[in-house]
């Protein structure tokens, strides 16, 4: 037991060093910058390059990190990040603060420090002018009737989603995206029914969508907040003084206007300083341990569910496209075998998340709207047949040439030949590799979430995200992995003995 | 020995085959009729295999013609009629090969029926009849469940021999059948095939076995440098022969 603890010290070491600094608010003034994160992908008009000059961000927030750093003494300095991930960044240490429209939530206040609020926010829903489906927020309450139910994006973990979630999960199909405006274009292209954004957002962005309309008013009240670590009370309170001197002092509204964010309810900002979280509407909770487990181990089975699903799918499919492929390639004449050829190339040498890309989002650019689960299962079958077509020839050379002189000499037409002489010795060579790619395409699928296809490791990102609880849930998420990938090693072990050659005595 | 002289099994005109500049065959002419057993012999690489397998569109060749099976090979078919064209050739030819090329993955009796039920259409209870009835013949009625890994060399190309004749094939063609055998089981594959020669079966049979050729043959035709140099009866060939590469040839062969 000894040196295991050791060695377990030796791992958290770095982490508990990190947390014993302590003072932020020092190393603050003592490097003269204060490190904000935001993600500026799809960021307008919190944090967004600037038109006049892409190397530079601007938008509100960015004025804002600007101001306050300014009140502080010091330079503001922009820290990219994935706007999902941005609390991880914060847990690493390298940013102070994160800055980028972070609702107040009552599983963020349980892991972090937050400031007082400095905007409120309210969620507006943006749908299809053209859309009798969806008019009102009263379509979102029917019964769908026969009829799929409507489709709303959400921006992973952000008030929306909770909102959606809380109020209409039964009745809608929340779709999850990483950025704000792939759920518009998507909106745009009649892949989603609408999407559930910040107001900012909304305003900023509906311009470019024409074919796009706010639908009702907007609803769910809420504050954004500035996050920093745990046991960070000093710069906490510093940056709380700094909203102060910015509220009483007028320049935090003359900022909101500038962009247009300015109106009458962000009044109530002002009596908000030194509000508790039950003051304002919120009980943190830090969900560790078993209970995060207890508590989010369902969704991530479910989730479970669908990568094996995706797998189960795509993988024959990649099969049979493959072995189409692989004898177009060896048996076709001349052109089919170049395009076979170049079909093989183009898949093995071009990235799997850009292919599906192609798939889900360009697709419908020109009239092919595609339901992301189709997309993932035609993604992942395009992509893992080529390299199912290299095995199937490599089985298909392996057989003897005698093999297929023997069966045309008989009088079989060349697919007879193939069919029941050929293949089936070719395949106990490639039961092996394909059994291989089976296990590697059930962790492939975890690419299919940048088309926003619920499978096992997007949820794990999502729930870590909303509990924080990150080493319990990646625990369990490898061991769902583990269970599924053993099953598979054990039935290939079956298989290859099945095909293996035994000499068989007479029966 | 009856051999009727009106009706030929196989006639092939001046067959030309060349890879490049390299002239396999120049212009072989041969004539089968029904119920002959014919014998190729002649010095490695001189283009009897080439030839024989010509004889079932295995190789393709440049000019000239073979008529068999009621049809007419050419030289430069459309590849739209070639497939149709080869495959009832081959139905009606069959072919057993040097290294026997069993299918593996079926039993003796399984390699013996597959042809006539997928090819030819036959019930499974009477392609098993007569699979049974031929590896019977080929003396195997015991190893009709034995996997080919099972069987021995000379085993394997008895149950190649049965699976050639359940196509009732009008004419036999044998790819130097015994070369691949040690003495004892090469002896033994020689007199199923002498056998099948004296019971009426068209064959031609290309050999470096002069043993064979003296059991089984009715004519003999020697192929030197992608000609054929020499035809007539074993007796005549062996006995007096009339061309220099014939005498060079068995003087080699027996010498050894």
């Amino acid at each position: 037991m000894r040196p295991k603890a050791w060695i377990v010290g030796l791992l958290l070491a770095p982490l508990l060093a990190h947390a014993a600094l302590g003072d932020t608010l020092a190393d603050v003034h003592r490097r003269g910058q204060l490190l904000w994160g935001a993600d500026s992908e799809g960021g307008g008009p919190y944090v967004y390059p600037n038109p006049a000059d892409p190397r530079q961000m601007t938008g509100f927030e960015a004025e804002l990190a600007g101001l306050l750093a300014a009140d502080l003494g010091v330079q503001a300095r922009f820290v990219q990040g994935p706007w999902q991930n941005l609390p991880a960044l914060l847990g690493t240490g390298q940013i102070d603060v994160v800055l980028n429209g972070y609702e107040l939530t009552p599983a963020r206040a349980g892991r972090m420090e937050h400031t007082r609020p400095y905007y409120i926010y309210q969620l507006a829903l943006l749908g299809r002018r053209d859309n009798p489906r969806l008019t009102s927020w009263k379509d979102l309450d029917k019964s769908p009737g026969g009829e799929p139910k409507l489709k709303i994006g959400v921006l992973e973990a952000s008030g929306a989603h909770t909102y959606l979630s809380q109020h209409y999960a039964d009745k809608v199909e929340i779709v999850v995206y990483e950025g704000t405006t792939d759920a518009m274009r998507e909106v745009e292209t009649g892949k989603l029914d609408a999407t559930l954004a910040d107001l900012p957002a909304v305003i900023f962005y509906r311009h470019r969508f024409a074919a796009l309309t706010q639908i009702g008013e907007p609803v769910g009240k809420g504050y954004y907040v500035m996050f920093v670590r745990q046991g960070e009370q000093a710069l906490r309170d510093a940056l709380d003084r700094s909203i102060d001197h910015l509220l009483a002092d007028s320049r935090l509204q003359s900022l909101y206007e500038k962009y247009g964010l300015w109106s009458e309810s962000q009044t109530e900002l002002t009596l908000l300083s030194g509000r508790s979280d039950a003051e304002l509407g919120i009980e943190a909770t830090n969900l560790r341990g078993w209970a995060a487990i207890r508590s989010r181990g369902g969704l991530l089975l479910e989730a479970a569910g669908m990568t094996i699903l995706l797998a189960c799918v795509s993988m024959p499919l990649a099969m049979l496209l493959g072995l189409l492929v692989a004898l177009g390639r060896m048996y076709g004449p001349a052109p089919l075998r170049w395009a076979m050829i170049a079909y093989i190339e183009v898949l093995r040498g071009t990235p799997l998340m850009l292919q599906l890309f192609v798939i889900f989002f360009l697709l419908p650019e020109i009239g092919f709207p595609i339901p992301s689960f189709y997309a993932a299962v035609a993604g992942l079958a395009i992509n893992y047949s080529a390299y199912e077509a290299e095995i199937y020839r490599a089985g298909l050379q392996a057989v003897p040439r005698g093999q297929m002189e023997a069966a045309v000499a008989l009088g079989m037409p060349l697919g007879m030949a193939l069919r029941r002489i050929i293949i089936p010795q070719a395949a106990r060579i490639v039961v092996p590799p394909i059994t291989n790619d089976f296990i590697a395409m059930f962790k492939d699928t975890s690419v299919c979430s940048v088309i926003t296809v619920m499978e096992l490791t997007k949820q794990y990102s999502v729930q870590r995200n909303d509990t924080g609880a990150t080493l319990e849930l990646a625990a369990l998420t490898a061991l769902l992995y583990l269970l599924m990938s053993i099953p598979l090693s054990r039935l290939a072990t079956v298989l290859e003995r099945r095909f293996a050659r035994q000499p068989r005595a007479a029966a | 020995m009856t051999i009727d002289e009106q009706q030929p099994a196989l006639v092939v005109t001046k067959l030309v085959k060349s890879f490049g500049n390299n002239h396999v065959l120049s212009g072989v002419s041969l004539r089968v009729t029904r119920g002959e057993v014919c014998v190729l012999i002649g010095p490695s690489g001189g283009g009897k295999t080439t030839f024989l397998r010509c004889l079932n569109g295995l190789e393709d060749f440049q000019q000239g013609q073979i008529e068999v099976a009621g049809v007419t090979l050419s030289a430069n078919l459309q590849p739209d009629k070639r497939g149709p064209l080869l495959e009832h050739v081959r139905r009606r030819v069959g072919m057993v090969f040097q290294q026997f090329n069993l299918f593996p993955h079926r039993t003796a009796l399984g390699n013996v029926i597959e042809a006539p039920m997928h090819v030819l259409g036959q019930s499974r209870q009477a392609a098993v009849e007569q699979a049974k009835v031929l590896l019977a013949r080929v003396g195997l009625e015991d190893k009709l469940d034995h996997m080919p890994d099972m069987l021995s060399g000379g085993q394997q190309q008895r149950v190649a021999i049965a699976r050639a004749l359940a196509m009732k094939p009008e004419v036999m063609l044998f790819d130097e059948p015994t070369s691949a055998l040690d003495p004892r089981m090469a002896a033994e594959v020689e007199s199923v095939i002498a056998d099948l020669a004296a019971s009426g079966q068209t064959m031609i049979v290309v050999t470096h076995s002069l043993r064979l050729a003296r059991r089984a043959a009715h004519t003999l035709h020697v192929f030197e440098n992608g000609q054929l140099v020499e035809s007539g009866e074993p007796e005549q060939i062996f006995n007096a022969p009339q061309q220099d590469a014939t005498r060079r040839f068995l003087f080699e062969a027996e010498g050894k």
